[in-house]
């Protein structure tokens, strides 16, 4: 019994990144995070949680062969430890390596998942990690529902565009809360800080009873771009405003000062590299 | 006030009585003639001259008795009575002519919430329900269903209802500013014991001729509106309602299955946002071409399109190898504007391309020749 909480002690962090609306930004905001973490040293997977529509893949370019399906079903057909190596998916560019585990391959599959077993794979995966970053879908299903209870925080990521949006964030919030979560272990990350609105954040603020956490600056069109080269913005080597948001709300999260000279050499190297491809 | 002229067929006495007590009662009513069998009504219930006839159908052959009654009283309207709801025998009797279904005993009320749905608008002879299904996430379907309905009631003079299903994160209540006593949790939980008339009031009111049945209150509530019940629940609307608009969750569930399944009609919704829109549609493409007539039944849309002209709507035709319905263009201040007011777009600018693409859509459904079956 000792010995199974002080393994629970050793175990990966695991960061939840939801939202209670759709195309908030909770994927880029997921592979930055885990680009980030792992570029400060971290050892990192990033886990696609949208089992039917996930695009980890394909924002960062990856063409997987084992996903979460076949990984939770091994879970299930195995008693004991499962090796889940097999079931990763490398992200490498220059210096940053992390895991992906993919969403399934067809939407059969991702609709014959079960819950349990995907909680066993994450508790089996956390194991393995510094941290394990969780990208949802947007909505309190079985499975965000049961995933959020195992999580040591969670980035609820929301955009202030127009008021339903702002109600389903509140009607969200005030959902957690009453499901019992700490108020500390959900972090209010506001996406395109900037873009058109006629609503004052402050009154967001006030209807959520909640200060964000941090904020992040619209640019739609880096993100965009970043979605489209297949690289993570913040090991970038073209440092934008968005990314550096980024990094910064992982230096609050690891708390920890900025590591500027880390990204110096890692584009040296990455320009080594291309020469050498 | 039209005055009824009512002419009442029910083979049991005490019934009888009990419900010509309630005809006689109600203002502007007159019962003119009864009958315990159907057949002398048939017979002999002319010279009385009736504009409405209730008529039993509990009793064996009242179906066939329907379209008797329509051939031999085409000026009356006839509403079957039965003491309990069945979709299947309402939507025979409507085929074979009737205006409507009524459960009985019923009320003074009841029965003019009767003759003022059914009695109007010519309901109930045929009805479509279309599902709106966005593969993930954002779409714009809510403000594409809220003004298409719109639309579609002002083109067509029937009635339109917008069903929101979307049960965790649904907002047509927010987009119509309504605060409503009851949603789709309470429409569903009470179903086995509701009549199309009184399934009615949960719908409500947002135009001459629109209703809409307004999502959860809280997400929690979502557990509690059960798949069968929902599809009860649509089956039964059809009974009231020309066209029924609805507004799903994303991806497949078994509401949004549920309700596609339930469709004439199911679009498929997608916003450009620069991102894998092309590949998720056909990926869910991919799963209703299990269905046989999938090509008729399943059309696609995509919304905030720049620019929305017809080389770029060619151009996601080649992206997903399917036929593209409808494209709309990006208007998001005008439909943030209008939700946040809690009015629609079509409301404020009609002749904004936005609505001027949405009413064409209109179009294309109000002209479609109706398929039965």
């Amino acid at each position: 019994m000792k010995q199974k909480v002080e393994e629970e002690i050793r175990s990966g962090i695991i960061m939840t990144v939801f939202s209670t609306a759709s195309a908030v930004g909770k994927t880029l905001l997921s592979v930055n995070m885990a680009a980030e973490l792992a570029r400060s040293g971290y050892k990192v997977c990033v886990v696609d949680l949208d089992l039917q529509f996930g695009d980890i893949c394909n924002y960062l370019h990856l063409s997987p062969q084992k996903t979460i399906y076949d990984a939770q079903k091994a879970a299930e057909n195995t008693v004991g430890q499962l090796d889940y190596g097999e079931y990763i998916t490398p992200y490498e560019y220059e210096d940053t390596i992390f895991s992906v585990l993919a969403a399934p391959l067809n939407l059969e599959e991702a609709y014959n998942i079960s819950t349990q077993a995907v909680i066993e794979v994450l508790a089996g995966i956390r194991g393995e990690y510094d941290y394990v970053v969780l990208d949802t879908t947007a909505t309190f299903s079985d499975l965000n529902l049961a995933v959020m209870d195992l999580s040591t925080m969670i980035t609820f990521v929301g955009i202030v565009d127009f008021i339903p949006t702002i109600k389903n964030m509140k009607v969200g919030y005030d959902t957690m809360r009453s499901i019992g979560y700490e108020k500390n272990k959900i972090r209010f990350v506001l996406n395109r800080s900037n873009s058109k609105t006629h609503i004052e954040l402050q009154d967001v603020e006030q209807l959520l009873e909640e200060r964000f956490y941090h904020i992040l600056p619209n640019d739609f069109l880096t993100a965009i771009d970043s979605i489209h080269q297949g690289i993570p913005l913040v090991i970038n080597d073209e440092e934008t405003a968005l990314g550096r948001g980024m990094q910064e709300l992982i230096e609050k999260y690891t708390n920890r000062a900025r590591q500027k000279s880390s990204r110096k050499n890692a584009s040296l190297s990455s320009w080594v590299k291309r020469l050498f491809k | 006030m039209p005055e009824y002229r009512v002419l009442l067929i029910e083979p049991n006495r005490i019934m009888m009585e009990r419900l010509s007590s309630v005809v006689r009662n109600t203002k502007n009513f007159q019962l003119v003639s009864r009958a315990m069998d159907a057949r002398e009504a048939l017979g002999q219930g002319g010279v009385f001259v009736p504009n409405l006839i209730l008529l039993d159908i509990d009793a064996q052959e009242s179906m066939q008795l329907v379209r008797e009654f329509v051939r031999a009283f085409p000026q009356a309207g006839i509403l079957a009575l039965s003491s309990q709801w069945n979709a299947q025998a309402s939507s025979a009797v409507v085929k074979a002519g009737a205006k409507g279904y009524l459960i009985k005993p019923f009320t003074s009320e009841e029965l003019i919430a009767a003759i003022n749905t059914f009695g109007n608008s010519g309901m109930g002879m045929i009805s479509e329900v279309m599902t709106f299904f966005s593969p993930k996430g954002k779409s714009g379907k809510t403000t594409l269903i809220a003004n298409l309905g719109m639309a579609l009631a002002q083109k067509s003079g029937q009635n339109v209802a917008i069903i929101d299903a979307d049960l965790q994160f649904g907002d047509m209540a927010v987009f119509f500013n309504l605060d409503p006593q009851s949603t789709i949790v309470e429409a569903t939980r009470d179903i086995k014991f509701l009549s199309p008339i009184s399934l009615n009031s949960y719908f409500m009111p947002i135009a001459e001729r629109v209703r809409v049945l307004c999502g959860t209150k809280r997400p929690e509530f979502a557990e509690d509106v059960s798949p069968k019940a929902f599809t009860d629940m649509i089956s039964m609307a059809r009974s009231l309602f020309r066209y029924i608009l609805v507004d799903v969750p994303s991806a497949f569930n078994p509401i949004s299955v549920a309700a596609a399944e339930a469709s004439e009609q199911v679009y498929l919704v997608s916003m450009i946002s620069g991102g894998y829109e092309g590949k998720h549609m056909q990926r869910a493409l991919d799963i209703f071409k299990a269905w046989p007539d999938y090509e008729t039944k399943v059309k696609t849309i995509f919304t905030r399109v720049e620019p929305c002209d017809i080389q770029k709507q060619q151009q996601l035709e080649a992206l997903i190898e399917y036929p593209v319905c409808s494209i709309l263009p990006n208007e998001y201040l005008l439909v943030s504007e209008a939700a946040n007011n809690g009015r629609m777009a079509v409301d404020i600018k009609p002749g904004s391309p936005l609505a001027r693409s949405i009413d064409l859509l209109a179009a294309q459904i109000y002209g479609r020749p109706y398929k039965v079956g």
